[in-house]
This record gives structure tokens, C-alpha cells and sequence, in this order.
């Protein structure tokens, strides 16, 4: 891109700014209102998460008593910022991502991860019951999905020889889909997702009917709106990761689109197929499936990658 | 079951109000991380003084007033009141009004039961079967606003028969209802025996054996899912259970998964009666004559409400009022075995314990106060109406 944009117009359309935030929102509907259509119900109108958000927005911040003041109000932003980070090193709307080094796959992955540490503190941080069990089972979750979503996006990196997203980016396209050749790391990253984001079934560390909303119990106004634009946020550059590696690369707006909605149809459709697992349900699953199967993966390809020169002479290929 | 505020203890306080219960009820778990050590229960929140008010209406209005105990089961109320009067009053309701009211009575299960297993599926933070059960259920409260006029309080039944007949327009609608319905539970029963997610919540979760459940008290579909054989409609059959029996529906495992299933096949039982009752309704007239004034005497009329055995022991004292209305509702048979089955469970499954005996709360609120020695309280209508103000003041 040879454009010279004015900076301040810059901040508001690509990509961490105003536009991923709206974009987001976008997303937060749709996946309400695939959900609620499954489950038999109307589901939100197009604007209801953003007057969700303006409305939280404008509502008074309750601060608790036996809080850190500070870092009370700073986790969302914290939170908010680490998503909005993560986005400059991914392919947005399908264009080549704002800034790219070598080994920023990982860098993005943690910033992924600040959000769950941050709604972990900040249920440590209240004095409040359901906070303080919200807070142990998102970071018990956290220990659980984040090894097998890591091996999962490791798994198409090593496969093209660089840690580099838009290398990645560029390499699937030239591929087979990843997700034909590498279905288990496929499945396990959008699983992984949507632990990370918390979906049903993996709700466990905001079970509305345990523990009323987990960590974020006693956040109100701003604080929770920035929590919850960080997390929409998150589902999008989740999506987008996902798309890229695994469904044959992002090459432009259109197939970002189309790709990362199917996969939104798909995540849609699991958080309404099962009942919500237990956190010990949870850590199991991925313990003792989700990572075995990631490894197994993984040992293939890295076999495949080094003995497949070795072998392609001897079998004539 | 009794609770200290040791600081060392981590208690998660549920209720009065909280997401997972739908009425006021306050329970305190003693968690030792996620493992439930101890659990306490504190009722009275919704406490309306009706068994007190049935003391200054007379049996007509109390009929009214008794209907509206409970907003899941209120036939079963108004029908178990009405029984019991007309025992005091030496007459019975002709066959036709008794065969309604069994009718009513099972379409008013079939709904309480589609109901729960919303709700319990709710708990479980599966709402597809949620929204799926609860539309289906609109099918039953459609025909019993078609049968009655209302969707809640039916209001079918009057001292001495039912105030509401049954037309063919009406059969072919309940016909229809039903057949619908038992295809949807078909499809409800394999979610529950055979969802994996679902079962993970629900086997082996909760578990009472038959002895515990009698040691406990527990009644209805609670009780029969720990393999205990007990129904009002078989045991003590009344309206028109002797003549369109019903088959008792038990479970011997004991686990949140029995009581799914036995309540599920006690919606298929209802169906088949629904059917059978519409097509051998006897005929004749729908009521006699009660008398205004009933003679002195003192009953119990016992009923099977959809939560379980429901007790009504009315005393009469020769007026157009009745001396003493006691109500013993079936949810609170049923705490202790919820109390005991918390123990040593996770938190995570504590709202589908609570939600597996179907409470309701503001049906079994009662207010007690203990007579020690010669310090007798006796308190009228005036003083329970000062009190209540004094103490919300």
C-alpha cells in the first residue's frame, strides 16, 4: 500500500482503531444472533451490542471497597490495549499486517493471553466470592487450552519454515489448506478459541448460574465494556489467525470475510450443541486429548518436513 | 446441616439473589476450592400468610385463594382443597368432574415437567434444550388455555365438581397437542441418556440410594428416581385415578440422570392418560351441590402434585370458614436430600442439585412459632398484619 494517509485518519480505519472496534461489534452480533437462531430465539437487532457498549460506556464505574483503585481501572485498558496490539500483527481484512518481524506469531499469541490474566487479576483483585472462584477457574482454564492453542499454531509456522504471520499468511496460500492436512491442529485451535474467549461450552469461569458472572462480577460501566470490546476484539483476531493459517491464507477483504465468518458459523453452531463442561471437565479434555493430539500432529509434520527429502528419492516421488 | 461464620472457611453465598434461582431462597456453601464441604439452606423469603388467610374467607374464596399457591401446580391445589371439603361435606363429584380433573391435572404435569427440564438444562448451561423445551411446552399451555380460558391459573375446579367441559373441537386440539409433544420428548429422552456433555453433568452426579431418600423424606419424582415405589395416584388413587389408572415410573440409579428420565417417562405416562381420558370420558353432569356451611370435622386429602406428594389437612368447625388450612407442599420434603447430595459435589454442579427436586420456593414458606411451655402464642389475623409491618419497617 502507497497511500499516504493522514496519521490521525490512519488511528481511525486500520487496523487497531475505531474500525476494529466497530468491526467487532459486528462480529459480537452475529455470532449473538447465529447462536439465538439455533437455539430457537429472535436473537439481538444489528445495533444491540453497540448499544450495549455506548450504554456501558455512559454508566457510572462502581469501584468496590477492599479494591486496588488502580488496578481496578486499569486491567480493561490494560486488556483492551494487548488486543488491540495483537491486531497490528495479523492479517486484517485480509491486507498484509501492519507490522510484521520475525517470531511475532508468538508475541501476538501472548498478547492473545493478556486478556485472560487480566480478567484473572481482576477477579483476584475484588474481595467478592464469585469473583475470586471466576478468577481461579479463568487462569485453571488458562493452564489448560493455552499449551494445545499454542501447538496448534505452531503447527502450519513449522510446516512453512517461518514464525513470521504474514509469511504464514503468504506460504498457506500456496498450499494445500492446512485444515486438510492438519485437521487435528485445525480443530484444536478453534476449540482453543473459544476457551480463550470463554464461549459455552468452556464458560465455565463466568457459569451465570454458579458463580453470576465470574470475574467480572463486580466491574460495571466502562470497565466491563472494555472488558467485553476486548473480547469481541479477540474473537476477530482469533478468526483471523485461524483463517490465515489454516484455511489458505488471507489474500484479500473478500476472502477474509467469507473465511472468517464460516468459521464464526462453526464456533455459532459448537457453543450451541453442548451443556457447559465443569472447569475439571475442562482441563481434562485438553490435557488428555487436546494435547496428545496436537503432539501427535506435530511429531508428523516435523518428520514429514525432515526425513520427507530423505524419503520422497526412495519411494520415487 | 448448621453453619458458624468461621473466617476460616471460604462460603459462596447463593441467593437471595442470584442468577440460578428464580425465586428467593438463600444457600450457603462451604467450599474447599471447588469441592463442597458443607451446605446450609434459609427459606421463609416469599412467607404470604395464605394458610392464615384461608381462616377468614370462606370455602369458595378459599378455593380462589388455594389455586394460586403455586403458580407451576395450582390445579393441584385447588383439586387436593376442593377433595378435601367435599369429604367433610359427605358428597363426591360425579365421574365427568372427576375424570377433567385428571385430565387438567396431567396436561398441568406435562407442563411443569417440560418446564423443569428447561430449567435443569439451564442450570447446566445447556440453553438449546432451554429454548427447545419451553417452546414445546407453549403446546400444553395452549391447550390448557383452550380447555380453561387460562394459561396459569386454570380455575377449573369447584367445590363439589369442575366448572369446564369438554367439547370435540377441544379432543382433537389435545389429541393433536399430544401427539406432537411425544414426538418432541422422544427426541428430549435421547439428549438426556445419550448427549455426552450432558452426561457428564448429570451421571453419577447427586447420587441418593432408596434408604436415604426415605431416611430424608423425599417424595415424587425424587424419591422414584432412587427407586423408591411411591405415588399418591397408585398408592391412594383419587379423582379420577381409580378409573384411568396411571403406572408408576421408577429409577433405580439415583443420579440427576434418574430423575431426567423418570420424570421424561412420567411425560410419556401422562400423554397415554390424556389420551385414554378423552377417549372414555364418562358422562353426566359436571358438579353437585355443596353445602355453604360444612360439618365439623377435620380430613387430609392427599394428591400427587408434579413435584411430588402433596398433604392438605383442612378443619372445619361447622361455618362457612374452615377453622385451620395446613398445607404441606413437596419441595419441602425434598431439601434435605439436596443439602445432603451437595456434600462433597463441586460447586459447579450445586444449581443442578437444586434444580433436581424442582423447587419452589413460595409454595412451601410457612411461618412457625414454637409454644414453649405455658408462654402459648396465639396470634389473630390483626396481630400477623401489625407484625408484618412492624418487621418491614
Amino acid at each position: 500500500m502507497n497511500l499516504t494517509i493522514n496519521p490521525i485518519i490512519a488511528l481511525l480505519i486500520f487496523p487497531a482503531g475505531l474500525a476494529l472496534m466497530a468491526y467487532s461489534l459486528v462480529y459480537e452480533f452475529v455470532d449473538r444472533k447465529l447462536v439465538a437462531r439455533f437455539q430457537n430465539r429472535i436473537g439481538p437487532r444489528w445495533f444491540q451490542p453497540l448499544a450495549d457498549f455506548i450504554k456501558l460506556l455512559a454508566k457510572e464505574e462502581i469501584i468496590p471497597e477492599g479494591v486496588n483503585p488502580a488496578l481496578f481501572i486499569s486491567l480493561p485498558v490494560v486488556a483492551l490495549a494487548a488486543a488491540l496490539t495483537a491486531a497490528l500483527y495479523v492479517p486484517m481484512f485480509g491486507l498484509k499486517p501492519a507490522y510484521s518481524f520475525n517470531g511475532d506469531l508468538v508475541v501476538t499469541l501472548y498478547l492473545l493471553s493478556m486478556m485472560t490474566l487480566c480478567i484473572g487479576l481482576a477477579g483476584a483483585n475484588t474481595k467478592d466470592r464469585f469473583s475470586l472462584v471466576g478468577a481461579t477457574r479463568a487462569l485453571t482454564q488458562l493452564f489448560s487450552y493455552e499449551a494445545p492453542f499454542l501447538l496448534a499454531m505452531l503447527g502450519p509456522a513449522i510446516a512453512i519454515g517461518t514464525w513470521n504471520i504474514g509469511e504464514i499468511n503468504a506460504g498457506a496460500a500456496t498450499n494445500w489448506w492446512f485444515m486438510l492436512t492438519q485437521p487435528f491442529g485445525f480443530l484444536v485451535a478453534l476449540v482453543g478459541l473459544m476457551g480463550k474467549l470463554e464461549l459455552p461450552p468452556f464458560d465455565a469461569p463466568e457459569a451465570e448460574t454458579e458463580i453470576v458472572a465470574g470475574a467480572l462480577t463486580e466491574y460495571s460501566g466502562r470497565g466491563f465494556g472494555l472488558f467485553k470490546i476486548g473480547r469481541d476484539i479477540e474473537l476477530v483476531i482469533g478468526l483471523t489467525m485461524i483463517a490465515s493459517f489454516y484455511m489458505g491464507g488471507l489474500a484479500s477483504p473478500i476472502d477474509f470475510l467469507w473465511k472468517t465468518l464460516v468459521l464464526l458459523l462453526v464456533t455459532a453452531l459448537l457453543q450451541s450443541l453442548f451443556a457447559r463442561l465443569r472447569i475439571d471437565q475442562t482441563v481434562g479434555m485438553w490435557w488428555r486429548v487436546g494435547v496428545i493430539v496436537v503432539l501427535l500432529q506435530m511429531m508428523v509434520i516435523i518428520l514429514g518436513k525432515y526425513l520427507g527429502p530423505f524419503i520422497q528419492p526412495l519411494i520415487g516421488g | 446441616m448448621d453453619n458458624s461464620s468461621n473466617p476460616e472457611k471460604f462460603i459462596v453465598n447463593i441467593g437471595p439473589q442470584h442468577p440460578a434461582l428464580k425465586e428467593p431462597g438463600h444457600f450457603e456453601f462451604t467450599v474447599d476450592g471447588e469441592i463442597v464441604k458443607n451446605a446450609s439452606a434459609r427459606l421463609g423469603f416469599v412467607h404470604r400468610g395464605m394458610e392464615k388467610g384461608c381462616e377468614s374467607r370462606n370455602y369458595t374464596q378459599d378455593l380462589y385463594l388455594m389455586e394460586r399457591v403455586c403458580g407451576i401446580c395450582s390445579h393441584v391445589h385447588a383439586m387436593a382443597f376442593a377433595l378435601g371439603v367435599e369429604k367433610l361435606a359427605g358428597v363426591q363429584a360425579p365421574p365427568r368432574a372427576q375424570a377433567i380433573r385428571e385430565l387438567i391435572g396431567e396436561l398441568e404435569r406435562i407442563h411443569s415437567h417440560l418446564l423443569w427440564l428447561g430449567v435443569a438444562a439451564h442450570e447446566g448451561g445447556f440453553d438449546t434444550l432451554f429454548m427447545f423445551s419451553w417452546r414445546d411446552r407453549e403446546t400444553v399451555m395452549d391447550l390448557l388455555e383452550k380447555l380453561t380460558g387460562n394459561r396459569v391459573n386454570y380455575s377449573a375446579n369447584i367445590l363439589g365438581g369442575v366448572k369446564i367441559d369438554i367439547n370435540d373441537e377441544q379432543k382433537d386440539a389435545l389429541l393433536k397437542g399430544m401427539d406432537y409433544l411425544e414426538e418432541r420428548t422422544h427426541h428430549y429422552m435421547k439428549v438426556v441418556t445419550e448427549d455426552e456433555t450432558f452426561l457428564g453433568r448429570t451421571r453419577n452426579i447427586g447420587l441418593m440410594t432408596a434408604d436415604e431418600a426415605r431416611r430424608l423424606g423425599a417424595v415424587g419424582p425424587t424419591a422414584r428416581a432412587s427407586g423408591l415405589a411411591y405415588d399418591v395416584r397408585v398408592d391412594s388413587p383419587y379423582a379420577g385415578y381409580p378409573d384411568f389408572p396411571v403406572k408408576l415410573m421408577v429409577e433405580p440409579a439415583g443420579d440427576l440422570e434418574a430423575r431426567f428420565v423418570v420424570r421424561i417417562n412420567e411425560l410419556f405416562e401422562s400423554y397415554r392418560l390424556v389420551r385414554e381420558i378423552i377417549e372414555h370420558m364418562p358422562t353426566g353432569d359436571l358438579a353437585v351441590r355443596v353445602p355453604r356451611r360444612i360439618p365439623e370435622g377435620e380430613t387430609f386429602s392427599r394428591v400427587e402434585a408434579p413435584r411430588g406428594e402433596l398433604v392438605y389437612y383442612i378443619k372445619s368447625n361447622g361455618t362457612d370458614m374452615p377453622e385451620r388450612v395446613k398445607v404441606r407442599t413437596p419441595s419441602l420434603c425434598n431439601w434435605a436430600s439436596v443439602l445432603t447430595q451437595a456434600v462433597g459435589h463441586k460447586l459447579a454442579d450445586m444449581p443442578m442439585i437444586l434444580a433436581g427436586i424442582d423447587p419452589c420456593f413460595s409454595c412451601n414458606d410457612r411461618m412457625v412459632t414454637v409454644n414453649r411451655g405455658s408462654n402459648a402464642l396465639d396470634w389473630s389475623w390483626e396481630d400477623l398484619r401489625r407484625y408484618g409491618i412492624e418487621y418491614y419497617k
